[in-house]
């Protein structure tokens, strides 16, 4: 199983970063290893995954949408009813208690939607942990509710005014952080990029949604799902909901989104239009120029606003274990809309990437198949977002 | 000349080598290069030539403020082994290259170490590069000088060695490159601690701006390099252009200083 020791997936993977980071992340490897089979950790985080987060998250069966997009049954994983509102929280939690356990008095966070960056402020509440979340200036104006969210659970929001202002350079001054702090603080990696140990860490705390998934559907429907459905930036929800079903029947799909369109800098589709790279630590896929310039990226929902991908997405996606495509801003804003109206469900414009499309191949499928989109956060945070973009849309802009 | 001899050379003499790491071609090409020529001559004993990056995660603020007006520019590593060609004609000082790696790998591993030779360049400093994935590098006849940290444990400062490198570049503390005040006696205290490891010359880096410096880890260090420290000059003075190599000759003269016991 991957990752190997050095932490690649195939040829995906490994840690590119300074030496200076070498020592805090053999640290991480080491505890991780300790508390990853320590029934005491386990049964803590198990814990707070019961009673804090609330889970288990349901399995809705979405009649009206089914009905929308064709013959197949269409269900929803419900991760957007998680406390703090998406599936960040399954990550932050765990890996507060493993900072905890490390001994550090402090996490940070790099943030884009805003929403790992309240889920690692919330962490960081309930177990007495201080916090400062890196956030991109332009990501800041875009989210100002989730700024505010952050602040209130006592966490230090630090605006990037750099380079794209977004997730990107969010990260990168999130690493400056750590580089300096590690000795008293940990650096909480929302998703499943980075070097190693970070992205088997952040997909292992995140799987939790894959097995629950695995063990509702086999209770409900007496089988497994025919395919799965998520939206893929750095790639957190859709590994956790991936992983547990790699080697079974089941057709899985991470759905990339597709900005305005395919052009350089207007999209932020890694893995269907990028090529092969080092960001953030990583052998990945990423959107770069000829002469290796990481490209500036373009979606209506931030936290796919992105450059890069997970490793191991880029692995499954070479061994065409996972199938990639992308929906551009309007097909997500129309499945925002519908999912909306049709099922009283308002899903983040993240999520809405992965309504959109099972709406778009739901003609294709046949009545047997059902289809489970992980809904991995609820859309309050957009309101404002697509406010502007149906109101720039009317004005013909 | 090679950098070995050059070091080498500088032993003998009981002096301190300074090595200037510099942007390339910013504010621009002939200012960069007027700068590169005055440095050498305040006695600036080796070059880091930067190549700029859109996401250099090592950085602090100052050479940060570089990458990017390097990459608003539209300055890359393939323009940087250019101008690296053009210091090598005027400088003689030995040239170490400085890049992130994803520009490098872009470029093609085999078309990056031709260039790199063809351009005189000598070493390589790839700060995203750590020791367990430096074997990228081996049996292309490119070295890649290994960076160590305050915090690296023994087990790493003896892979450094084994490297049996130029030099080993020892980070002063813990963080990113800029200017600060340093704790000196802790920094000795390592440095020790890495040269009861190996034989090869210790070059200190991050924080350092005065001759003072030099003077207290003369004993410890085989030499400095120094970065946001020229950075912030050129920044301030590249609105006099005329001024600018001059100011950098006389920093490098008054450093150097402090590099002779």
């Amino acid at each position: 199983m991957y990752p190997d020791s050095k932490g690649y997936y195939g040829r995906y993977g490994g840690k590119f970063v300074p030496e200076t980071l070498i020592p805090a992340l053999q640290q991480i490897e080491k505890a991780y290893a300790k508390i990853q089979h320590d029934p005491e950790f386990n049964e803590e985080l198990a814990y707070f995954m019961k009673n804090y987060v609330g889970r288990e998250t349901p399995v809705y069966f979405a009649p009206a949408l089914s009905k929308m997009a064709g013959k197949a049954r269409i269900f929803l994983k419900r991760e957007d009813l998680n406390h703090t509102g998406s599936h960040k929280i399954n990550n932050t939690m765990g890996q507060a208690l493993l900072a905890k356990r490390m001994g550090k008095e402090r996490l940070i966070a790099e943030t884009g939607a805003g929403q790992h960056g309240v889920a690692t402020a919330t962490a960081a509440a309930v177990l007495g942990l201080k916090c400062t979340v890196h956030m991109g200036s332009k990501d800041m104006e875009r989210q100002s509710l989730n700024v505010f969210r952050m602040r209130i659970l006592g966490a230090e929001v630090k605006e990037v005014k750099k380079g794209s202002q977004t997730l990107k350079d969010a990260t990168n001054e999130a690493f400056r952080d750590y580089i300096q702090s590690f000795d008293y603080s940990h650096m909480v990696i929302g998703s499943v990029v980075g070097p190693h140990p970070y992205p088997m860490i952040v997909r292992n705390f995140q799987s939790i949604i894959g097995k629950e998934l695995r063990a509702q559907f086999l209770e409900q429907e007496g089988r497994l799902p025919s395919h799965i459905v998520a939206c893929v930036g750095g790639g957190s929800n859709a590994m956790g909901v991936f992983y547990p079903f790699l080697k079974d029947p089941v057709v899985l799909t991470g759905v990339e989104a597709g900005g305005m369109e395919i052009v350089d800098g207007k999209h932020c589709a890694t893995l269907s239009e990028g090529s092969d790279g080092i960001l953030h630590g990583a052998f990945s896929r990423l959107l770069q120029d000829e002469n290796g310039q990481i490209l500036d990226t373009h979606s209506v929902s931030a936290g796919l606003d992105y450059p890069g991908v997970g490793p191991e997405h880029a692995y499954l996606n070479e061994a065409k274990r996972v199938k990639y495509v992308h929906v551009n801003d309007k097909e997500a804003i129309e499945a925002f809309q519908k999912l909306s109206e049709l099922e009283g469900i308002i899903p983040a414009l993240e999520s809405a990437h992965a309504v959109a499309y099972a709406l778009k191949i739901g003609k294709e499928l046949n009545a047997g198949d059902t289809v489970v989109i992980n809904l991995s956060g609820r859309g309050d945070k957009d309101a404002e977002e697509v406010i502007r973009y149906l109101g720039g849309e009317k004005h013909g802009n | 000349m090679e950098i070995r001899d050059k070091l080498q050379e500088l032993k003998n003499r009981k002096e301190m080598a300074l090595i200037a790491f510099v942007m390339a071609a910013l504010p621009d090409e002939k200012l960069c290069l007027d700068c590169l020529k005055a440095m050498e001559q305040g006695g600036c004993d080796l070059l880091e030539l930067g190549s700029p990056f859109t996401d250099p995660l090592a950085d602090g603020a100052t050479i940060e403020r570089f990458h990017h007006r390097g990459t608003a520019r539209g300055l890359n590593l393939r323009r940087s082994l250019e101008f690296a060609h053009k210091v090598s004609d005027v400088c003689h000082m030995p040239l170490i290259l400085f890049s992130y790696f994803n520009p490098i790998y872009k470029m093609g591993l085999d078309k990056f170490c031709q260039e790199v030779k063809s351009a005189g360049i000598k070493a390589l400093i790839v700060p995203d590069v750590p020791m367990d994935e430096m074997k990228i590098f081996a049996n292309t006849g490119i070295e890649a000088i290994p960076m160590v940290a305050p915090s690296s444990s023994d087990e790493r400062l003896q892979m450094a060695a084994e490297m049996k490198p130029a030099f080993i570049y020892c980070v002063s503390v813990r963080g990113v490159t800029g200017v600060r005040s340093l704790p000196e006696k802790e920094i000795q205290t390592y440095l020790q601690r890495v040269k009861a490891c190996t034989d090869a010359p210790l070059e200190l880096g991050f924080g350092i701006s005065r001759p003072e410096q030099l003077k207290a880890f003369h004993s410890y260090a085989d030499g400095v390099v120094v970065g946001s420290y020229f950075a912030q000059l050129i920044e301030e003075y590249e609105s006099r252009p005329a001024l600018l190599p001059g100011i950098l000759q006389q920093a490098v003269a008054e450093l150097k200083a402090g590099a002779k016991a």
